[in-house]
Order: structure tokens, then sequence, then C-alpha cells
């Protein structure tokens, strides 16, 4: 999953939430996920004020982006004084996931 | 051993080094001592000063608060509070002081405010606009040893990567004192209410917090979250040691430190954009 500023999006790709509203996002959602994007529901996308999306997968690459690996072991070295604290390890985990799904990796994690 | 404390202590207590307050603070902290002052008299004194204002409107239109539709003073007043409004136009000098100096600092204040939004929501916790505050304002100690210890605040940053401490350490080692207890002192001589002055000395101590301890929790998770989360810049790269009292205290679960971390990342794309904005703005302003 990637969340991408709306210009960046492609036809073919797959929405992983739901989109809403920019200025209602408590409200109903004006695409479901797993919708197929095409150029024209873009069109209308932008039209209604969207501004980011999230996508499957990870398909834009962005400038200056690290690597799923090189994000990890940046993480492991903030977390390198306090590994030893339970709490602290949960929240490793925590994030160690959340990195991993936003790469595009499931990570194990179920289906949003 | 004491002498540096108390001479900071002295310092920082005397108002008359401290960056200016602008003038409508004295007239509306002599008002919000009087129960009959309205929400409106209050907002018809801070918006007669318009820089203040601007200022004031821009932050609570933040995502750290996430009303993004404060358009007048009163309207601010009136969701976010007058203590809070009272807290903006106070610290209005000091953020301006962390803009221009120290971005990191003020995108790591930012993003402690916002996770402390969405923690303080999430576990539904009473005045979330608050807390917020507190976030924003937890580390202005860092401001004020940086502006009146700018020598020691070299050996400071030496010391954080010789010998990998945190900044709250060397500040302990060099200066035997901190920037929560230096932040402290500041909100009491601003005479900011208890519940932003607690967490604020004691986002680092918890158990010393005794009125308000849920509130000072809140703000140490958050700045955990984002040192975890690696953003902006608060001194040391390391992710704090989260106080089992906070855990205790938050009743946190795995589960909801998930739904909290997606929530702070995603929304941590908006307080980068917002503090770029704002730099945008105060560039084209000078």
């Amino acid at each position: 999953m990637q969340k991408i500023p709306l210009n960046l999006a492609e036809a073919e790709m797959v929405l992983a939430r739901d989109v809403f509203r920019n200025d209602s996002p408590a409200g109903i959602p004006i695409c479901g996920k797993g919708t197929t994007l095409t150029d024209s529901l873009i069109g209308r996308l932008a039209h209604l004020g969207v501004q980011s999306i999230y996508v499957e997968g990870h398909p834009v690459q962005q400038e200056g982006e690290r690597s799923l690996e090189e994000q990890l072991a940046d993480l492991e070295r903030r977390f390198s004084k306090t590994g030893a604290n339970r709490y602290n390890q949960v929240l490793l985990d925590v994030y160690r996931k959340h990195i991993t799904t936003m790469m595009g990796e499931d990570g194990g994690r179920t289906a949003e | 051993m004491d002498e540096r404390r108390s001479d900071l202590k002295r310092i920082i207590m005397d108002t008359k080094t401290l960056p200016t307050l602008p003038g409508v603070i004295t007239k509306l902290n002599s008002l919000s001592e009087n129960d009959k002052a309205s929400v409106q008299e209050m907002a018809r004194i801070v918006a007669s000063d318009q820089v203040l204002s601007a200022r004031i409107l821009r932050l609570a239109n933040s995502p750290s608060y996430g009303f993004y539709r404060v358009s007048t003073i009163s309207n601010a007043m009136i969701l976010l509070g007058v203590n809070v409004v009272k807290s903006l136009a106070l610290s209005s000098s000091i953020f301006e002081i962390m803009e221009k100096n120290s971005i990191g600092l003020w995108e790591h204040s930012l993003g402690v405010a916002t996770a402390a939004n969405i923690t303080a929501k999430k576990l539904g916790i009473p005045e979330v606009e608050e807390i917020a505050t507190a976030g924003l304002l937890h580390d202005i100690g860092k401001v004020i040893i940086g502006l009146k210890c700018t020598d020691e605040m070299l050996d400071i940053r030496h010391a954080i990567e010789t010998d990998e401490l945190y900044i709250l350490e060397a500040e302990r080692q060099i200066l035997d004192t901190d920037h929560a207890e230096v932040g402290g002192w500041l909100a009491k001589s601003w005479y900011l209410p208890d519940k932003l002055s607690e967490p604020i000395s004691f986002h680092h101590n918890l158990i010393k917090s005794d009125s308000h301890r849920v509130k000072a929790a809140v703000v140490h998770f958050a700045d955990v979250l984002i040192k975890a989360s690696a953003f902006g810049d608060s001194g040391d790269p390391y992710v704090p040691m989260i106080d089992p009292l906070a855990w205790e205290v938050l009743k946190l679960d795995e589960k909801l430190v998930e739904d909290i971390v997606a929530e702070l990342e995603d929304k941590l794309i908006e307080v980068k954009n917002f503090s770029l904005e704002m730099q945008i703005a105060d560039a084209t302003e000078a």
C-alpha cells in the first residue's frame, strides 16, 4: 500500500483504501477500495478536490526514497537504546509492520 | 553544583531577558482573572493585534488541531478554548524563534502536538485541544537553553554525538538541569495553567505529575511516537524509553498503538506540508 498524490495516479492502479471527499474524511466514500483506476475516474476524483489516494503495492518510486531494508535498518537504529523495554519492543513491532505494509509488502497484516 | 542551575533559573525567570511578550498578553491576563470577561471581549483584544492573530489562526488551522476552518479569533476561542488561544499567544515569539533557528525542533513540536491529538482522541481522553497544545509546547525549554546557553549547547551536542546520549542526559550532565525543568519554569513565569505546565515539566518524569498525569502521559507517548517516526529533529536520534506508567494510565495495547501509528504516519505528511507552507509564507513576508 502506498499513499500517492493524485497527480501521480495512473490508469490500472488499484485503490487500497476507500477515497473520501477531501473536506469530509468521515463522510460517505466516493470510490471504494479495490477499484481499478481509469483516466476518466482520476479526472473525476481531481474534480472533486481529492488530493491523495492509497494504492496497492508500491508503484511510484519517489526521489530520495529509501528501500524497505534501509528504512528498517534506520528504525532499528532509532530503537537501539531501548530494545530491552517490552513496551518499546511492542512499538518497534508496530512500526516494522507499518513500514513493511506501506512499502507494498503485506507484512502478514490482514487487509484493512 | 547547583550554582549553574540557579543561575540559569534566575535568568529564565527574569522576564526582561525573555523574548518579548506581545502587549495584548498583559491585557488578556488581567481579563481572564475576571470571570465576567466574555469570550467575545477577549477575542476582541487578541484580534486587535493583527500579526499575532494571523499567527494564532495559522496554528489553529494546522493539522495539529485538525479543525481547518477556524477563521476568526472568537471562533478559535470557542473551538480551542481560551486557555489554548492564550498559550498560543504567549508562545508565539518562542515559536517564531523555533521556526527561524531550529526548524527541526519546530517540526518535532508540531509532530508531537499532532500525535498527542490523535492519541487523546483515540483513547477518548477529554480536553484534546489542551493536550495538543501541551504537545506543541513540551520542548520550549530547549529554545530557552539554545538562546541563553549558546556555548554549553556546543558541549551538549558534542556529548550527544560522542557518548550517544539522549539530549536530556547531556543537558543534565552539562547544565545540571534539563529542558523539561526549564520549560516548566517558563510555563510558571507565564502563569500557564497546571494542565499545560505539568506535561511540559514532566513529559520525561511522569511519576512527578500529580494532578494531570494522563495529559503528561499522552505528551510523553506522543514524543516517543514522533521519535520513532523520525519526524523533525529534537536533538538526538534515539527513541525514548516508554514509561511503564504511561502504558498503564493510558491503558495502551498493541491494537490501539497500531491504529494510532497508522493514523499518525498518514497525518505527518500533512504536518510536513504545513511546515513547508509556513516557511514559504515567512520567506515572502520578510
